[in-house]
C-alpha cells in the first residue's frame, strides 16, 4: 500500500439519501481520492487516434500526474510518466507533436518513444552497475483500450479492465457505431476550461436532468425550446436516467426521441438530405433498417467514472487540481468517414461546450457557487433524495432506472466512490 | 496607408465597440455587426475553423443567439454582468480595398468575475478587425481574438470579449 493511512470515515459521511459537504472542501479527502481514484484506480487519458502516426504523442495526466501517450516505432501506444529518469525534470513540455525521441534539456539524457533510455553525455563516470537498460522512462503499468478510448491505472494490480468498465462499454460501442467505419476520431483540440470547484461536481452535474430547466433556463429561451418539455417528466418527457454500476451513469434521451421517430434530433433535427454520403455509409456498413435506429436513437449522453463524459457528440474529461478546483477539457466527437457530419460538430460544439458556449458557462458558474456556498458548514448535508422512492429495476436490462430529473445518477456515483474510498481505508 | 481622418474615424469606431462591449450594451454592441459578420476566438493562431474547433466562432445567427441568451435575465454566468475596462492599443490600420478596412492591435482586459469567484481575471492578446464602410458609416463584419492563453485553461467567457 502506497501513501499515507486512510484517515476518514467514508460510512459516516455518504447515505444514499446525503452526503457530507465536507467531501468536497477537506484538503485531506481530496488527496486520499487522488491517492485512491486517480493513481491506483482506472481514469480516462485519451483515445488512440491522438497518436494516429509513429512518433506522435500528447501529454496529459493521470490525476495530478504528468504523462505522455506515444506511438512507438512499432506502432504501439505507450502511457510514459513525464519525469526524466536521472534528476526529475519535466521530460516533454509540448502538448503535441511528432518526435523520434525525447531529450532532457537538463543534462541531456534522451529517452525512446517507448520509454527506453537512448543515450546520455559522459556516461563513463556513472560506474560499472549503472545500466542504461534500467533507466528508462516509468510506464504506466496497465492500460486499457476499447474502441480506441484509452484508460490507464497506476497500480500493478487491482480490478481488471473488463471488470472496470463492466457493462458500460456498450456505451462506447454506442459512440464508435455512429460511424460507417466503427470508429470515433479525436482531432478537432481541446477547449479547457477552469472550474473553481471540487471535481465531484462535474460527473455529478453531468448526469443531472434535474438542473437544465433553471441552470440553462437562458439558454432554452435563446434557442426557442424553453417551453419543449425536454427534461420535465412532469411535461411528457419520457426520457430516463440510468445506474450502470461502477460509479458509470446515463441519461437517456433516446426515449423521448422515439416517439417522434425522427433522426438526428441529437444533432440540431439535420434532415438525412443533407447527409447523404454519411447516410448511404452507414446504410451500407449497417443495413437500413439498423441505421435508421441508430439516428434515432443517437450517441450517448453518459459518464465512464471517474473522469470521462461521452455528452453526445462531444467528449469531455477532467483533472482534479485541488479540492477547490478542476480543468475541464471539451472536443467534439468526430466519426470516422463521415465528413459530412464532422464540421458541423464542431460547430456544435463550440455552441454548447466550452467556456465561451451557450451552455458550460453556467454549469461552470453553478459549480463554482456550490464551492462557494459550501464554506457555510450549516446544514452539513447534501440532499440527494430524489426520486429515491420511485427508481426502480429495468427488468429488460436489469438496471437502476428512474425518471430523468431524479437524482438516481448522483446516487449511483457516491454508492461506487464509497465503495473504493472504503476499501481503501480497510487495506491500509 | 491610410488618411490621418480615417486613422481617428477607425480609432473611434474600435474605442466604441471597447466600450459597448465593456458596459455590456449589448443592442449596441450587436448593431455594429454586419450580415456576414465573424466574431472568433480560436486556440491557436494557425487554427482553421474546418478542422478546428474555437472558444467562439459565431457567424451573425450565432451572434444573435447570443446576445438573446445574456439579455434573457437568465445567463447565470453573466447575472450580473461582470465589471470590464480593457485598453486596446499598437493599432495598425491598413486599407483592405477601397471600401474596407483591416486593423490590428493588442488588448489587454480585466474583468471580475462577480458571479462566483470574484476574481479578476486578466485576458489580453491580439485582435484583427474588419471595417467596412455602408453608406458613409463604418460597420464591422469580423473580429478574431487571439487570447494568450488560448490554449490554456481558462475561466468562464460568456462577456463580450
Amino acid at each position: 500500500m502506497t501513501g499515507r493511512p486512510k484517515a476518514t470515515a467514508y460510512e459516516n459521511l455518504i447515505f444514499k439519501e446525503k452526503v457530507h459537504g465536507s467531501l468536497y472542501t477537506d484538503p485531506a479527502i481530496f488527496q486520499e481520492e487522488m491517492d485512491t481514484i486517480f493513481h491506483k484506480g482506472w481514469v480516462f487519458v485519451g483515445h488512440t487516434s491522438e497518436v494516429p502516426n509513429i512518433g506522435d504523442f500528447s501529454r496529459r495526466f493521470i490525476g495530478r500526474q504528468p504523462i505522455i501517450i506515444t506511438r512507438d516505432r512499432d506502432d504501439n501506444v505507450n502511457l510514459l510518466l513525464n519525469r526524466c529518469s536521472h534528476r526529475g525534470n519535466l521530460l516533454c513540455t509540448r502538448a503535441s507533436g511528432n518526435a523520434s525521441t525525447f531529450t532532457c534539456p537538463y543534462h541531456g539524457w534522451s529517452f525512446g518513444l517507448d520509454g527506453g533510455m537512448r543515450g546520455m553525455p559522459m556516461k563513463v563516470a556513472m560506474g560499472d552497475a549503472f545500466k542504461p537498460s534500467e533507466m528508462g522512462l516509468a510506464k504506466v503499468p496497465r492500460v486499457g483500450i476499447h474502441r480506441g478510448f484509452i484508460f490507464a491505472s497506476l497500480a500493478k494490480d487491482g480490478m481488471s479492465f473488463d471488470d472496470y468498465l463492466g457493462d458500460a462499454k456498450v456505451l462506447l460501442d454506442r459512440a464508435a457505431d455512429l460511424s460507417p467505419e466503427g470508429e470515433i476520431t479525436i482531432s478537432a483540440g481541446w477547449l479547457k476550461h477552469r472550474f473553481k470547484a471540487n471535481w465531484k461536481m462535474l460527473p455529478e452535474n453531468n448526469t443531472d436532468g434535474y438542473h437544465v430547466g433553471s441552470t440553462h433556463l437562458s439558454m432554452l429561451l435563446a434557442t426557442g425550446v424553453a417551453n419543449s418539455g425536454a427534461f420535465n417528466e412532469e411535461m411528457g418527457d419520457p426520457s430516463v436516467i440510468r445506474d450502470w454500476g461502477g460509479g458509470h451513469t446515463e441519461l437517456d434521451f433516446a426515449p423521448r426521441y422515439r416517439e417522434s421517430g425522427r433522426p438526428f434530433q441529437w444533432f440540431g433535427g439535420t434532415r438525412p438530405e443533407k447527409l447523404p454520403n454519411y447516410v448511404a455509409a452507414m446504410e451500407a456498413a449497417y443495413g437500413k433498417q439498423e441505421t435508421a435506429k441508430r439516428f434515432v436513437d443517437g450517441p450517448p449522453h453518459a459518464i465512464i467514472f471517474p473522469n470521462l463524459f461521452l455528452a453526445e457528440l462531444n467528449i469531455t474529461y477532467f483533472y482534479p487540481v485541488s479540492p477547490n478546483e478542476v480543468i475541464q477539457y471539451y472536443t467534439p466527437l468526430l466519426l470516422k468517414g463521415a465528413p459530412e457530419m464532422n464540421k458541423r460538430a464542431i460547430r456544435q460544439t463550440e455552441g454548447a461546450m466550452g467556456p465561451g458556449s451557450f451552455l458550460l458557462p453556467e454549469d461552470a458558474a453553478m459549480a463554482e457557487r456550490n464551492q462557494l456556498g459550501l464554506e457555510a458548514q450549516y446544514p452539513e448535508w447534501l440532499d440527494l433524495r430524489r426520486g429515491l422512492d420511485r427508481e426502480a429495476v429495468d427488468a429488460e436490462n436489469g438496471l437502476l432506472t428512474s425518471a430523468v430529473s431524479d437524482e438516481t445518477t448522483n446516487r449511483a456515483f457516491w454508492r461506487h466512490y464509497l465503495t473504493l474510498m472504503s476499501e481503501a481505508k480497510s487495506a491500509s | 496607408m491610410v488618411s490621418e481622418q480615417e486613422y481617428r474615424e477607425v480609432e473611434a469606431f474600435i474605442f466604441k465597440e471597447a466600450r459597448y462591449a465593456d458596459e455590456s450594451a449589448y443592442d449596441d454592441w450587436e448593431a455594429l455587426w454586419e450580415d456576414d459578420a465573424k466574431y472568433w476566438v480560436p486556440t491557436s493562431p494557425d487554427a482553421d475553423t474546418e478542422v478546428d474547433i474555437s472558444h467562439i466562432f459565431d457567424n451573425r445567427s450565432r451572434i444573435a443567439t447570443r446576445i438573446r441568451q445574456l439579455k434573457s435575465g437568465f445567463r447565470h454566468s453573466q447575472t450580473p454582468c461582470s465589471p470590464m475596462r480593457r485598453i486596446i492599443s499598437n493599432i495598425e490600420i491598413s486599407p483592405l480595398n477601397e471600401h474596407e478596412y483591416e486593423v490590428a492591435a493588442n488588448f489587454m482586459l480585466m474583468e471580475l468575475a462577480v458571479q462566483s469567484t470574484r476574481d479578476m481575471n486578466l485576458w489580453g492578446g491580439a485582435i484583427n478587425y474588419r471595417l467596412r464602410r455602408v453608406e458613409g458609416e463604418l460597420r464591422l463584419f469580423y473580429k478574431k481574438i487571439m487570447l494568450v492563453d488560448a490554449d490554456e485553461p481558462i475561466a468562464n467567457l460568456a462577456f463580450l470579449i
